[in-house]
């Protein structure tokens, strides 16, 4: 089984497979020989803007460079202020300090839900705020009609940090198409992966064309123009960055993002057994509720136990005793070292009461109902014992 | 009309093809066994102790500004002929670039008497780029900054295998050297660069915001050896996956024969072109000797000649490069007046690079010396 190395009797929490059709389209490319700024990058541009409906999609190098490029185009700079949640990874954050703001966190709906909590969000908002960022964590919406509102009512940008939601919707309208810009990864251990790889999804002609600049250094025109006979014509104009996708990461996407319905569906299957085979067993809480499983991606599979101080034995006796790979999603942001360093400690609930109860249990497309009931089984000993 | 002559072109092999299929067949992309070994041939490669693979150059020169903990108020002297990241970098930290002219339009590197006339007591750093591969003077570079306790960093993008100082490579002699993989380079992986570095300290620092000051990776958690993690810094993700990590292993063992190659071309290029009227060879056959050749830069007589043989080129299907002077652009106009870094706008205005690939044939040099001789005839 693959990117199990080191357990080849264990459950891995991921484990990407690919098809023979995506190692092909990368072979062809490399056979082609040109390799950044291509054809494949704009196709799959194309191909993932049509997939949500959007008008423009920007490929970048991480999800990380797509949301710090989200909230410059926003406006965010030294001395403004971004909302956002802390139950999220840490570059939701960071790509707020890159901008020079600061990240002012809130908590999320509760243990059912681990979106942002719009009357928390609302509390928060001062004079300084220019955006706030939703993440939709597993693929589960966040409020984002309720946030979007808020937003809007407050001259704020709404940012959607989908990381984990490509393909999932609310209301018959895509996640990362509600906001100013929606940030995507292509992370290895996401839904849709190549590698390291994100995107930056928009509506916003302005917001495209800042995105598509400064993700190459803020040169106005490509390399593949500058080949041409125009490399005079280039300018440089704003900050830019090196944040490109490059054309082999494009066509494994591409090659990929043709089987990401029946791999979500997949997804949500799974979701809903383990839902059945987890009701009622002691100890554990399982956020979110059977209706929403059919409108997310189901990234991840994410149970709470009932009782934070047992958590950390829960994961260990998982792995040691039954050999099965657990993830948290995630350690609360604003308890990292440096962030409670820069900006100073405060409590979030929910939030904090999430991180130190979450258990992230495997989940991947081609996971079998036997493993499924491995993993149920191993949970329900090591929970009772 | 005959076929095109491309600036430069990549050939992936097959054991290169090879190399990425196992890798995507085996499922695991970031952060894993081929970057560790990719990272281990790098640095015995070059010779120095740490190589840290990143995403890009701009990116490895960026880590390198935070390894050094510039930030407001610091200023770096960078050349004003080189691509934009080099100024960049600095301006990421918050520290400010300090726009220096270089040595001569035949030698367009930085010298250490072009840095003297820039330094103020805000310096913190001076970033010598080896440009177009040929090695910037760093033995007095280096004198100069021991002197000021100056850090020398190398921007190396361009330059990988370049001989800089007796056995010793480019982006190895400064405090931290960058490299670039990008696809025009001589070692190419689409995207991509790395830091060199000997400073142990410098390298768990370049590490660790190369992936978000995280106190472990998703590997080590794969593996079983950590259960969670911190974070301990502001940091990016800078990281490069395996697929480009298996494809630069793949090349790093040709690379020597590749730059090789790339001189040889440099040569046969420099031998045809030697004494046409109004056209000068840059830098020496010594610095050839010593370049890696990233391309083939040549000068004109004035910035119309220039124009007027490159548009002829292209004209003719031969694609050229050229890299105009850093405050020519908009962004960094503010920072040098026109006029006041002569030998930089004298060696943008009047040069541009002929086609160079490690695997240039000699017809296509012919046909590119051919057409710059009838270009210049012609004026």
């Amino acid at each position: 089984m693959a990117g199990t190395e080191t357990s080849p009797s264990g459950v891995p929490l991921y484990d990407l497979r690919l098809e023979p059709e995506d190692v092909r389209a990368v072979m062809e490319v490399l056979e082609s020989g040109w390799l950044t700024l291509g054809p494949r990058t704009h196709e799959f541009e194309a191909a993932f803007a049509s997939h949500l409906g959007v008008r423009h999609a920007v490929a970048v190098s991480s999800c990380t460079a797509a949301l710090h490029l989200a909230y410059l185009a926003a406006g965010v700079g030294p001395g403004d202020e971004v909302i956002v949640p802390s139950l999220t990874f840490a570059a939701t954050a960071a790509a707020v300090i890159y901008c020079g703001g600061t990240p002012v966190f809130a908590d999320i709906l509760g243990p059912h839900d681990f979106g942002l909590d719009p009357d928390d969000v609302e509390r928060r908002i001062g004079p300084r705020t220019k955006a706030v960022c939703a993440v939709h964590f597993a693929g589960y919406p966040a409020a984002v009609d309720r946030l979007r509102a808020l937003c809007d009512a407050h001259g704020l940008a709404l940012i959607e940090d989908a990381a984990h939601a490509p393909s999932a919707d609310f209301e018959g309208r895509k996640l990362g198409a509600w906001g100013r810009a929606g940030a995507f990864s292509f992370f290895s251990n996401k839904i849709l992966s190549c590698g390291e790889g994100g995107l930056l999804a928009t509506d916003d002609d302005d917001v495209a064309a800042l995105a598509r600049s400064l993700r190459s250094h803020g040169m106005i025109s490509g390399t593949r123009s500058g080949q041409t006979g125009e490399t005079d014509s280039y300018d440089v104009v704003g900050l830019g960055f090196n944040y490109r996708l490059d054309e082999p990461r494009s066509a494994l996407l591409l090659s990929r993002l043709a089987r990401l319905g029946p791999e979500i569906e997949r997804r949500r299957e799974l979701t809903r057994a383990y839902r059945g085979k987890l009701a009622g067993m002691p100890h554990v809480l399982i956020p979110y509720g059977d209706a929403g499983v059919g409108r997310s991606s189901c990234y991840v599979m994410p149970i709470l136990v009932d009782d934070d101080g047992r958590r950390d034995s829960v994961r260990r006796r998982l792995r040691d005793e039954h050999g099965i790979q657990t993830s948290v999603l995630y350690p609360a942001v604003h308890e990292f070292t440096t962030y409670r360093s820069r900006f100073g400690e405060q409590r979030l609930p929910h939030s904090e009461r999430v991180a130190r109860t979450e258990i992230t249990i495997p989940l991947f497309a081609h996971l079998d109902e036997a493993t499924q009931d491995r993993v149920v089984c191993a949970l329900d000993e090591v929970l009772a014992g | 009309m005959s076929a095109s002559v491309p600036a430069t072109g990549v050939m992936i092999t097959a054991s290169d093809r090879r190399a990425v299929a196992e890798c995507l067949e085996g499922g695991w992309l970031t952060m894993g066994p081929r970057t560790q070994r990719f990272e281990a041939a790098l640095s015995e490669w070059t010779g120095t102790p740490h190589a840290v693979a990143v995403s890009s150059a701009t990116a490895a020169l960026h880590l390198a500004c935070r390894a050094l903990d510039l930030g407001p108020g610091d200023e770096v002297v960078v050349p004003a002929l080189t691509f934009v990241a080099t100024a960049n970098a600095p301006r990421y930290t918050g520290a400010r670039p300090v726009l220096c002219d270089v040595e001569s339009p035949e030698r367009p590197n930085l010298s250490a008497a072009g840095v003297e006339r820039c330094l103020s007591p805000h310096t913190r750093a001076v970033i010598a780029v080896h440009f177009y591969g040929y090695p910037a003077d760093l033995g007095p570079l280096r004198e100069l900054c021991d002197a000021r306790g100056i850090v020398l960093v190398e921007d190396a993008a361009q330059a990988i295998g370049a001989e800089v100082e007796p056995g010793r490579y480019a982006g190895t002699v400064g405090a931290l050297g960058c490299l670039s993989f990008f696809s025009e380079n001589q070692l190419c992986t689409g995207e991509g660069g790395a830091v060199l570095t000997a400073d142990a300290d410098h390298a768990a620092r370049v590490r660790s915001l190369r992936s978000h000051a995280m106190t472990s990776g998703t590997w080590d958690r794969h593996t079983g050896n950590e259960a969670s993690y911190d974070v301990v810094d502001v940091g990016y993700n800078f990281r490069l996956d395996e697929p480009r990590a298996a494809l630069g292993l793949a090349r790093l063992s040709r690379l020597h024969d590749d730059i090789e190659r790339r001189r040889a071309a440099v040569g046969r290029y420099r031998g045809a072109l030697a004494g046409t009227p109004g056209l000068a060879l840059m830098w020496t056959d010594n610095d050839v000797a010593r370049s890696s050749h990233f391309a083939f830069p040549v000068l004109f007589e004035s910035g119309e000649a220039r124009r007027r043989v490159r548009d002829a080129l292209t004209d003719r299907g031969i694609q050229t490069i050229r890299y105009p002077a850093l405050h020519a652009f908009t962004e960094f106009a503010p920072l040098a007046a026109p006029g006041s870094l002569p030998a930089a706008e004298a060696a943008a205005d009047r040069h541009f690079a002929l086609p160079l690939s490690s695997h240039e044939d000699d017809d296509s040099v012919e046909r590119v010396v051919g057409a710059v001789r009838d270009a210049l005839r012609q004026g």
